[in-house]
């Protein structure tokens, strides 16, 4: 079942790289998120984990409905480019995507030889990570670069799930309100930008 | 445990009240009441530890909070700054300091991550307080690349929690566990998690391959703020690479030695060539910052950390002075340095801003002078020791030439300022002659016996 989810989960970021429209992004990274939270509390009810069902639950409930909400309302309400076009070509990101993801198993060989569990989910996170940050690096509108650090935010969830079963529950919480501490600030910076 | 952040949090509710600037600087500057009092009690408790070297970086960030809290008194009429504008310096200052105090003095790297991404969010909004274009932009670039690298810190944290986890459980985030059991954890894995954590580390202080990011920022940002950034920001990181490099001492030494000088090298060949071609004073001061975060760097993992917590303090005090005198400096031309230091009326002026000037290249009586001579002398050490006499001792020798330039830069600055260009009148605020006698006391304080005492003490 985890396989199927992270399955879902790496489709719905590859998918993030190739949209052009700001709503199906916002959109597919809402998808991405619940794939995530799911995942959690899959793993978590595996392993008898209540604090990692409880994360699982706390990223549907912030990261698939109300940061996609959130971003959705500040689009609408400064009027943001709805047109995302990214600065890579299609043809292109066709090549990097399945390269990125072939080459992070031999680029993280030796630290998923290190992992006692979830090796494969270990490596498939640091796709992932590599993933997010080419969503930043192809954009030049901010709207995509700040989806682009929420699923970079996502891949370290998945990192930190996988590779050490959950980290302790105080420090996830705070990664919590470091997400809407960067929500908030951004909604500040798209408020006060002026009339330039 | 609280208590320390009732400052805080009265200037975020103050913030939004009519306010009156000397009343706030005073409410900002209550940010040294706890720190003094952390200084004086230690207390341990599940997530916080409170010890000889986080208390002695938490006293010396709060004393810049107060400096620069002094400034702001008179900064507005300077930059016409609307009351708008203060309010909302004040009001993220507030939250900065919040995360600040949580990040320093963490036992956790988890919590410790928390603080900084908090202090970091939180500076994204300071850098916009100045309303322009390139504020505007630079906040933007600001809040993409530091979120990045704050990422970078937060993967190593993962893989150095991963390493030891099976040993310690939970306990694998707390840093003085990680350095007891230092011999028993998976050693592959804590070594990437750190190289990965203290890239990210770097990369926020604007090490190579960024050496420019900061200084834009800061040149683009209010005074204060690239004074908080040098000051108290690169503090609280640098805190963070001393916790985590103890750890990896215990682990492979040499491995940090290496990677340690290499990137230091690089950093510091592009940071003198950068400085060597600069034009106006904010930014070199900031590529002057990333300088002396490599020095730092590199007397820690030489084992010369008498050296590193001096240099430390010297550089928190001496660099947000400069930033901070940069709005006297600047206010007839801001990109030239001919003339910058002549026509005060108050003659006190150009006096302490040519010992800043001077002492932050380390001509004595600089508290820089003795940190470098120490400093050197651990790194000649630690060259004795290693396997690899002679490529360390060129390592040295290529530091001292890179630094000979940057020396050579700031002499010429500082005779064009006080030599060259016109005489034109300059105003001085008395706020800032306080802000400027408060840096130089503190200055002057390093290089006292018993604070040298003190800070050999901090860490055996």
């Amino acid at each position: 079942m985890i396989d199927v989810l992270i399955g879902f989960y790496i489709a719905t970021l590859i998918t993030e790289l190739f949209t052009t429209r700001l709503y199906r992004l916002l959109g597919w990274y809402a998808l991405n998120s619940l794939f995530l939270g799911l995942i959690a509390i899959y793993m978590g009810a595996q392993i008898g984990d209540n604090a990692m069902i409880i994360s699982g639950t706390i990223t549907i409930i912030i990261k698939f409905m109300l940061i996609p909400y959130v971003l959705k309302y500040i689009a609408t309400k400064f009027k943001i480019p709805r047109n995302i076009n990214p600065n890579l070509k299609v043809h292109y990101s066709t090549i990097i995507v399945p390269v990125i993801l072939v080459f992070t198993y031999y680029l993280v060989n030796p630290i998923i030889h290190n992992m006692a569990y979830n090796a494969n989910y270990v490596a498939l996170s640091i796709s992932s990570l590599f993933l997010a940050m080419l969503l930043i690096i192809e954009h030049k509108n901010i709207a995509p670069k700040i989806v682009g650090f929420l699923s970079i935010e996502n891949a370290l969830f998945l990192l930190a799930i996988s590779a050490t079963k959950g980290m302790p529950m105080l420090v996830e919480l705070g990664i919590f309100v470091d997400l809407l501490m960067l929500i908030v600030i951004v909604n500040i910076l798209f408020k006060h930008q002026g009339d330039f | 445990m609280l208590i320390i952040f009732i400052p805080s949090i009265l200037l975020v509710i103050l913030s939004f009240f009519k306010i009156n600037r000397t009343l706030m600087a005073g409410v900002s500057s209550l940010i040294i009441v706890p720190a003094i009092y952390i200084f004086l009690h230690p207390f341990v408790n599940e997530y916080f530890l409170v010890d000889k070297l986080n208390s002695f970086v938490l006293l010396i960030s709060s004393i810049v909070g107060v400096g620069v809290s002094l400034s702001m008194i008179s900064l507005p009429d300077r930059l016409n700054l609307n009351e708008e504008a203060i309010k909302r310096f004040y009001r993220f200052f507030g939250i900065f300091w919040f995360g600040l105090i949580i990040s320093i003095l963490a036992n956790n790297m988890g919590i410790f991550w928390i603080g900084l991404e908090f202090a970091t969010l939180s500076t994204v909004y300071m850098i916009k307080v100045k309303d322009s274009l390139t504020a505007h932009k630079e906040a933007w670039k600001y809040l993409t690349v530091g979120a990045i690298a704050i990422s970078l810190v937060l993967f190593g944290i993962i893989l150095m929690y991963a390493s030891a986890k099976g040993v310690l459980g939970e306990n694998a985030m707390n840093f003085y566990a990680l350095a007891n059991s230092a011999d028993k954890i998976n050693s592959f894995l804590f070594e990437i998690g750190f190289t990965i954590s203290v890239t990210g580390f770097f990369i926020k202080m604007g090490f190579f391959p960024m050496n420019l990011w900061l200084a834009d920022i800061e040149r683009a940002s209010i005074y204060p703020v690239a004074a908080l950034f040098s000051g108290i920001l690169e503090s609280a990181i640098m805190l963070g690479f001393f916790r985590l490099s103890k750890i990896e001492m215990l682990v492979n030494a040499s491995h940090l030695v290496t990677f340690s000088y290499i990137y230091a090298i690089f950093t510091l060949f592009m940071v003198s060539f950068l400085i060597y071609r600069t034009k106006d004073f904010v930014t070199t001061f900031a590529l002057s910052g990333i300088e002396h975060m490599v020095l730092i760097t590199i007397f820690w993992v030489s084992g010369g950390y008498f050296a590193a917590l001096l240099h430390l303090a010297a550089h928190a005090f001496l660099k947000p002075a400069l930033f901070l005198s940069s709005s006297m400096l600047e206010q007839k031309r801001r990109y030239s340095f001919k003339g910058a230091l002549k026509g005060y009326k108050n003659k006190l002026v150009p006096l302490l801003i040519s010992l800043l000037l001077l002492g932050i290249i380390s001509i004595p009586p600089s508290p820089m002078f003795f940190s470098e001579i120490f400093g050197f002398k651990a790194m000649l050490d630690v060259a004795q020791d290693s396997d690899y006499f002679l490529v360390m001792i060129f390592a040295i020798f290529i530091i001292m030439i890179l630094l000979s330039i940057i020396f050579y830069k700031f002499i010429t600055i500082y005779q064009e300022a006080l030599y060259d260009g016109k005489d034109e009148p300059k105003k001085v605020y008395k706020s800032e002659i306080a802000m400027l006698l408060l840096f130089t006391i503190s200055l002057l304080a390093l290089i006292l016996p018993q604070v040298f005492d003190y800070i050999e003490g901090i860490i055996k």
